[in-house]
């Protein structure tokens, strides 16, 4: 299979951004990555591009993404695909790619969180999310999906909400060293244990802001990277994973199937595994979620996710660096762009251009989980080609 | 005719002089709780089911489907929905042939709520005979067709030419053993000796009064009132079971209510969960007995399809895992909390909210109940289900 390699990355800073509709969003995150490209890019050079939006936003979005971009000759497709939009927006363009239909691909995410009012927009999800009859009425807004789960890991593994407030406080600390991030400040353990209570067990900090903001990547086969870069992040795997959608079905809420599958296929693509990874950018929309990702992408044991952020391995510094970026709970969280910003960082992390730089990074990890728990996606990048 | 069973249910919250409903409940699901106790350890032959409510929830139509899934009842089952009070609901258990279950439902909008099922059949039970009925009209209370409800607030008139113009109608004289429908003091005054507490005034308050009659072996006059209008019936002593769930009261919760868009219901969705959802049955595949809830096209367990078999599934459930809600959410009161359960020992799990409980109380590992309840209502139409009652046993009598 012919090798696939992101030449550029970029993305709008994400927050709040009542200023700027998606219109405007769409060609600041894309005109960003054109700009990174070290040997130029010319626009023109696209022959396809996917379009990760979770949420339509001001109308037809793969219509508003070339007409906004400047790129009305470039077949788009939308993908929505929850949380896991980003990353899945990115899989289905290195297929592309990599079978030699495309040379060149246009990758896209964003989302208009907060074109909603603050507190309809759970509710709104829930539309997406929901079976009609049998769960819609009963409330379960978005943080209740993931509360479900994590009250059930902390009840079985012993973790605690001190080790859901370490996950808080790490990437709040990462996330001011970086321009783009929507909370930029430090908070403490106990300022997470004794903010308002949100959806128990979690409190405001421990639960992502409500984002605008776009990101795109630059995706090329192996025979034209040196058109673009002598530098190229090469995408090493890719993987989607799915699980029963009621949480009714789901057997042992203390895990997530999905992100095991897609951790599986990526794994395998790349040919390496959990011990590989030098940094990683996981789903943390909620802070005891990441640490059940920690034990779904096997960096740790089943039910040694708070023993891991505790032991401080899990910072920049550590042995596995996980959100250098922030995360979602600090950079913030447009779904649609969410997955793709990861590799954004990433792929300035193995470029060795991060502002908060994890030292000597060589292979890469991304991941999202998403909509009723039930859709997870991995990327994996290299430094490397092999 | 002679009273086989009495079952009563009155909301765990309030105070003992009077219950509010759940913000969940209303007069149907309260109808369901007091006939599910009628009905429970019967094999009675249910013909006809009597509903007397002035607070029916769906008045163009659509409760008996929802009070007889309930009731785990036939849908073939005759089911009449009667407004009235007090008199209505004596007059139809007097009027009543054997197999009828008479419920009195009462669900204000402030305290006085309860509801009370009476099992009529031949054999063993309290026997009522008919002794007078007066038909007069007073309406110190009236509700307007939007709603609202207008007092006239003068209890002298209310009682001299309401309850005394009654009696006098009638030629009733004698002292009474249980009187309803009236202020505490009033119906005092009409009784000898002991009279038994009744904290409802509607159409469930008659049943309250036989159940307390039955169970002190009591004979006497029963008087029933609404306004100016009065039924009066004696009632002879007999071998009627009574089941209460009556627990304690307690303060209701504080809640807050945030506006913002509507849920929007899909009735096609509604009429297809419907019974499952409102008599908890799951599909079990007659191949590897694997449950499904809701029932699926495809096995759970063997991927064999449209075979599926409806089976009902026990009431007594375990949490899994639970949480609560404290952000607000626009149409639903918060804070509220949502477990899943597992059912019995089928392995089944369900999504619910939790009911009669403050939230926030409930932990991993507890027992308790499913009890029907108003979910949610969307587009002004009432989405029954089953809700988890902690602590609650599937088959239990709780008595003040």
């Amino acid at each position: 299979m012919r090798r696939v390699a992101l030449v550029g990355a970029g993305m709008t800073p994400f927050g709040e951004h009542f200023d700027l509709g998606i219109k405007d969003l769409l060609p600041m995150a894309v005109t960003e990555a054109v700009g990174s490209v070290d040997k130029g890019f010319e626009r023109a050079d696209i022959d396809a591009a996917w379009f990760g939006e979770l949420t339509t936003t001001d109308g037809f979005p793969s219509g508003i993404l070339v007409d906004s971009c400047g790129l009305l000759d470039v077949p788009v497709t939308r993908v929505e695909n929850a949380c896991a939009t980003g990353n899945d927006a990115l899989r289905n363009a290195v297929y592309g790619v990599a079978s030699g239909m495309l040379d060149v691909a246009l990758v896209v995410g964003a989302d208009k969180v907060r074109e909603s009012s603050a507190r309809s927009t759970f509710w709104e999800w829930m539309g997406l999310t929901r079976d009609m009859a049998w769960d819609y009425p009963i409330g379960v807004v978005a943080p209740a999906n993931f509360a479900l789960h994590v009250n059930r890991y902390l009840h079985e593994s012993g973790a605690t909400r001190e080790h859901q407030a370490m996950v808080a406080v790490k990437n709040h600390h990462h996330g001011v060293s970086n321009p783009k991030a929507q909370l930029r400040f430090e908070i403490t353990v106990d300022d997470v244990l004794d903010a308002p209570m949100v959806v128990e067990p979690f409190g405001v900090y421990d639960c992502t802001p409500q984002s605008d903001g776009a990101a795109a990547l630059l995706v090329v086969g192996e025979e034209v990277v040196d058109r673009y870069t002598d530098r190229p992040v090469w995408v090493r795997g890719v993987g989607l994973g799915l699980d029963r959608v009621m949480h009714q079905h789901k057997t042992d809420m203390t895990t997530f199937p999905p992100t095991v599958k897609a951790a599986r296929q990526a794994y395998a693509m790349a040919g390496v595994g959990p011990a590989d990874i030098d940094v990683a950018e996981v789903h943390d929309c909620f802070t005891g979620v990441e640490l059940i990702d920690y034990e779904d992408l096997g960096f740790c044991d089943r039910f040694a996710g708070g023993a891991l952020v505790e032991s401080g391995a899990t910072a920049v510094g550590g042995r596995l660096p996980v959100n250098p970026s922030g995360g979602l709970k600090s950079k913030g969280h447009p779904p649609g762009a969410t997955g793709i910003a990861q590799c954004v960082e990433l792929f300035e992390q193995l470029r060795g251009e991060s502002t908060n730089q994890v030292d000597g990074a060589r292979v890469a990890l991304a991941h999202n989980i998403g909509g009723p728990t039930a859709v997870a996606a991995v990327t994996i990048l290299g430094f490397d080609k092999d | 005719m002679r009273v086989r069973a009495v079952g009563t249910y009155l909301p765990p919250w309030g105070t003992r002089d009077g219950r509010v409903a759940g913000s969940d409940e209303d007069a149907l699901t309260l109808a369901v709780e007091c006939g599910r106790a009628a009905l429970a350890d019967r094999d009675a032959d249910v013909q006809h089911v009597v509903l007397v409510t002035r607070d029916l929830p769906l008045l163009e139509g659509g409760n008996s489907a929802a009070l007889l899934a309930g009731l785990g009842l036939p849908p073939t089952t005759a089911a009449a929905e009667q407004v009235g009070g007090a008199p209505a609901a004596l007059d139809a258990v007097l009027t009543a042939a054997p197999g009828t279950l008479v419920i009195g439902a009462d669900c204000p909008g402030a305290a006085g709520a309860g509801a009370a099922a009476a099992l009529i059949a031949d054999g063993e039970g309290v026997t009522l005979t008919p002794v007078a009925r007066v038909q007069r009209s007073l309406p110190v209370r009236a509700r307007a067709r939007d709603g609202r409800v207008h007092d006239y607030d003068d209890q002298r008139l209310a009682r001299e030419r309401g309850m005394r113009a009654a009696l006098d109608e009638a030629g009733i004289a004698r002292k009474a053993v249980a009187a309803v429908g009236l202020a505490g003091r009033d119906a005092a005054a009409l009784c000898e000796g002991d009279p038994p507490r009744v904290v409802t005034t509607g159409a469930s308050a008659p049943l309250f009064a036989l159940a307390a009659l039955a169970e002190a072996r009591a004979a006497g006059l029963l008087l029933a009132f609404e306004q100016a209008t009065m039924t009066a019936a004696d009632v002879v002593g007999g071998t009627t079971a009574v089941r209460r769930h009556e627990p304690d009261p307690s303060a209701p919760p504080t809640s807050r209510a945030t506006t913002g868009p509507e849920i929007r219901i899909s009735l096609a969705a509604y009429d297809r969960a419907f019974d499952e959802k409102l008599r908890l049955e799951a599909g079990r595949c007659p191949h590897c007995a694997t449950f499904a809830l809701p029932p699926r096209h495809r096995c759970l367990g063997c991927g064999s399809e449209g075979d599926a078999v409806l089976t009902e599934l026990p009431r007594d459930a375990t949490v899994y895992t639970t949480t609560t809600v404290h952000t607000p959410v626009p149409g639903l009161a918060t804070p509220y909390t949502i477990v899943i359960v597992e059912l019995g020992g089928t392995g089944v799990r369900l999504l619910a909210q939790v009911t009669d409980a403050t939230p926030g109380g409930v932990s991993i590992g507890e027992r308790g109940a499913m009890v029907l309840r108003r979910v949610a209502e969307r587009s002004g139409i009432p989405d029954y289900g089953y809700s988890f009652s902690p602590g609650r046993s599937s088959n239990e009598q709780v008595a003040p």
